[in-house]
């Protein structure tokens, strides 16, 4: 501050000069030992970028399950406490009443999106293009389930996951050319562990995160191509059962065929040719429990024709759960029952699974069966993806993949997804402050 | 409990005798939506009454329509019934030739996956077109899309390829542009977009073809320096009918490069009303930068509203402010908008622009696209595209969406039985 003319200055006697800086010093030195007590190492004022206040994490990976405040710093996690002050935070996002989570990771989609005509789901219309359906859905990651093969892999690559926002990741197809067609996939010529395992682990090991084996009419071929391939690359394999007239024995694939880790996906299907994890009873086969036991992941994979409520609620209601719970998000199923990742978690929660079990199932479980540990949780350091929700009550009904529906009282929405940092939806403009309050912007 | 049981089936039985007659008798519709609150704005609907659907059509509107007489009944009590959407402002020329914005390429979107679950069963593309490559976008898009899909042909011969391209006074051609035009039913109107220059030819081209094929021209004001006066292009370049969009984007500042509908003062440019009351289609075409609360709010407050909804929709706003047309509309009722009036500006209002008055209502006979939508009150925020927050206290949520008389959405399963009958 400048002095005016005519401001009368203050002179101080040397004695009061000590005792002032004695006065001070003290304040300081209060201050100071405060600021180590609230944990403050560094006294640097706003060194989070995003603090996102009020709500309640549910981070299974860490067993957080309470009311917590999260900081981001740049894309990562910077700090979770139970109270950081807002002073410290350039953004601070009041999500009081809101459940903050780990963006979710959806570990069974196709967004192989394209235009050949001739083509089924590799680069074609039956995939759709990631972003529209992900962030609106409180998903940041999402798995590719094999739409693509070793052969067209690079165009995936170049066309979809390069140009993502999602985070895009990947299994590959045991069949080179990927999901081109019913046909292309009955291909065991086509089946090439050697080729498959090259470009998993040496040509692209941050992307392709596992082998598919899906839609095979024929015997145990496929699987076992399949499994040679993720022995070779030691990568985890996902089976679509495919289509069987009679159905292939699914106590054999899953006791006998699979390794720990392996995955067997549209859990909760009911169709012609499949071999179904409920018997005539509606009594879980008991194979089904030593599997799980014995490792292998029971992957919903709900898609426009794999949840069927007859199969599930009688499954939950015996224990046997889902350990990821996915969607198969594709044309067929996004506009059907299934509809996205929100509504699917919905699901669960309305067949009373408990909200932290249905978080776990698309946050640290997927993460880690597909061997990415550094995703899935909000640890200190770890990329800041996270979704912040909404848990709506009021009287709701959720359609199954066969048109029927189920009443239930619970539903998520997507309040705030964020994606390495960055506000990538949201819902109410809770991150941004009101129009005319703060200077135009055009 | 028992003993009322027994009752009751006493009852029920004797009742279901009955109504025997009635049940053998063939059910002659298909689908009955029940109890809802129909608006309809063509015909001046705004009350609870019964609809029912049969062959992809609407057969009958009243007052009551027995259940029995239908094989499919929704009960829409509590809930809203309207035409289907009309979004006269999208871009859903997918596809993957890179570097080709819009046309053809990665910014569009295939359209079903955004508009079913928003209410919109007609979409209507804006110029990702033009008439050398609108075969490829019929092929691609509108034979396979579930959503109709009409489109505007781009004055630019080569569509909307990005700013560069789109600046080529030589693919300009209003002949051939007015020539595909007439021979493909599904174009509706020529849009001129993005162009960077301040001259006047480019847009009289468009509404010479516009003429030519006796339809509406679609203007996206572009940008010039210093800019082009809107008040001339809509006194005078443009016809009574032809549409501008992007109606509260622009820019107030006297040297900004698209003149907004107010000035710097936050005062309604001169002759904005006259043109509307001319017959200019004020659009508002949404987008990810072209709504702004500091130019929408005082616009709308001095009395420009906008005469269709649209959102705009591509990659760019997905996401954003926009992100889908029932978000859009509950922004326009937060506005200030009456619940009939934005219904109207989304469905029979875009129907008569695009010359298409068979859509956009639900006169019996009309094909059966309907959207049954549920209103919330709470507390909602609306953004712009420059994430400006607004409050609101209202927001509609898309219940059930038909086309041709075919359930495409159906969020509560309203239309679904239940899976343990």
């Amino acid at each position: 501050m400048f002095q005016k003319p005519g401001d009368k200055i203050r002179t101080l006697s040397a004695r009061g000069w000590v005792r002032n800086v004695c006065r001070e010093m003290s304040i300081i030195c209060v201050l100071a030992l405060w600021m180590v007590l609230q944990g403050w190492t560094v006294a640097v004022a706003q060194d989070i970028d995003i603090l996102l206040k009020g709500g309640h994490l549910i981070d299974p990976k860490n067993g957080i399950d309470e009311r917590m405040d999260v900081a981001i710093t740049e894309d990562s996690i910077s700090r979770v406490a139970l109270d950081i002050a807002p002073g410290e935070a350039k953004r601070v996002i009041d999500i009081s009443g809101l459940y903050v989570t780990p963006g979710l990771i959806d570990m069974h989609v196709h967004v192989f999106h394209g235009t050949d005509g001739d083509s089924y789901i590799a680069d074609s219309y039956v995939s759709v293009p990631t972003d529209g359906f992900t962030f609106r859905a409180g998903v940041t990651t999402v798995v590719d389930a094999g739409s693509s093969g070793w052969k067209n892999f690079r165009l995936f690559k170049k066309q979809t996951i390069d140009r993502a926002q999602t985070r895009v990741l990947a299994f590959l197809n045991i069949v080179g050319v990927g999901m081109e067609g019913r046909y292309e996939e009955q291909n065991p010529e086509d089946m090439n562990p050697v080729m498959t395992t090259l470009m998993a682990k040496k040509l692209f090991p941050e992307i392709i995160v596992g082998i598919k084996a899906a839609h095979y009419w024929g015997d145990f071929t496929q699987v076992d191509k399949a499994v040679e391939a993720g022995n070779m690359a030691d990568l985890p394999v996902m089976v679509d059962f495919g289509e069987h007239e009679p159905p292939l024995s699914l106590e054999t694939l899953l006791l006998n065929k699979l390794r720990p880790g392996d995955m067997f996906t549209h859990t909760y299907s009911y169709t012609r040719g499949w071999e179904a994890v409920v018997d005539e009873n509606f009594n879980v086969k008991p194979y089904i429990f030593k599997a799980q036991q014995r490792g292998i992941i029971f992957d919903v994979g709900h898609g426009g024709g794999s949840l069927i409520w007859h199969q599930v609620i009688p499954s939950m209601k015996q224990g046997f759960y889902p350990d990821v719970i996915s969607t198969d998000l594709h044309t067929q199923s996004m506009n059907g029952g299934m509809k996205n990742m929100t509504n699917l978690l919905s699901k669960f929660i309305n067949m009373d699974m408990p909200l932290k079990e249905v978080i776990l199932r698309s946050t640290w479980n997927p993460a880690r069966y597909i061997n990415r540990e550094d995703l899935g949780h909000l640890s200190v350091g770890a990329v800041a993806d996270l979704a912040v929700f909404n848990l709506r009550e009021g009287e709701f009904g959720f359609v199954d993949a066969r048109g029927r529906t189920m009443k239930g009282n619970r539903k998520l929405e997507a309040e705030l997804t964020i994606r390495a940092g960055e506000v990538a939806w949201d819902l109410n403009g809770r991150a941004f402050p009101i129009w005319d309050e703060e200077p135009l912007r055009y | 409990m028992l003993k009322k049981n027994v009752y009751a089936r006493y009852l029920l039985a004797g009742g279901l005798l009955l109504l025997l007659p009635l049940l053998t008798h063939a059910q002659s519709y298909d689908l009955l939506i029940d109890n809802g609150h129909l608006i309809d704005p063509k015909n001046n609907i705004d009350r609870v009454m019964d609809l029912a659907v049969k062959d992809g059509q609407v057969a009958r509107v009243a007052s009551s329509i027995p259940a029995s007489d239908a094989s499919k009944v929704v009960d829409a009590s509590g809930l809203y019934v309207s035409p289907g959407f009309i979004d006269m402002h999208t871009h859903v020329f997918h596809g993957t030739i890179p570097d080709a914005y819009l046309s053809n390429s990665f910014s569009s979107l295939p359209p079903d996956g955004f508009t079913f679950r928003a209410g919109v069963t007609t979409v209507v593309d804006v110029g990702d077109a033009g008439w050398r490559n609108f075969p490829i976008f019929k092929e691609q898009v509108i034979d396979r899309a579930k959503t109709r899909v009409l489109a505007f042909l781009n004055i630019i011969g080569g569509g909307m390829k990005g700013g560069v391209i789109e600046q080529n006074n030589e693919d300009m051609n209003p002949k051939m542009t007015a020539l595909v035009a007439q021979n493909n039913p599904e174009i509706v109107g020529v849009k001129i977009a993005h162009y960077n220059g301040h001259e006047w030819e480019p847009y009289h081209l468009a509404v010479e073809a516009g003429e030519k094929a006796d339809v509406p021209v679609m203007v996206d004001f572009g940008s010039a320096t210093p800019p082009l006066s809107l008040e001339t292009l809509l006194l005078e370049v443009l016809r009574p009918g032809d549409i501008y969009t992007h109606m509260y984007g622009g820019d107030t500042s006297p040297d900004g490069v698209r003149q907004a509908v107010i000035d710097e003062n936050k005062k309604l440019r001169g002759g904005m009303l006259k043109a509307q009351e001319r017959g200019i289609i004020f659009d508002v075409g949404h987008g990810g930068g072209s709504f702004f609360y500091p130019i929408a709010v005082p616009a709308f407050e001095q009395g420009l509203k906008p005469n269709t909804i649209s959102t705009d929709l591509h990659t760019g706003s997905m996401n954003g402010g926009m992100k889908d047309m029932m978000n859009l509309v509950s922004k326009m009722l937060n506005m200030g908008m009456s619940l009939q009036e934005v219904i109207e500006a989304s469905t029979w209002k875009p129907a008569q622009v695009i010359q298409r008055e068979d859509l956009g209502h639900l006169s019996e006979g009309a094909v059966a696209d309907i959207t049954v939508f549920d209103s919330m009150e709470g507390e909602f925020g609306f953004l712009d595209s420059r994430e400006h927050l607004r409050p609101g206290t209202q927001k509609l949520e898309t219940e059930l969406t038909i086309r041709a008389g075919e359930v495409v959405y159906d969020l509560n399963g309203l239309a679904a039985p239940m899976w343990n009958e």
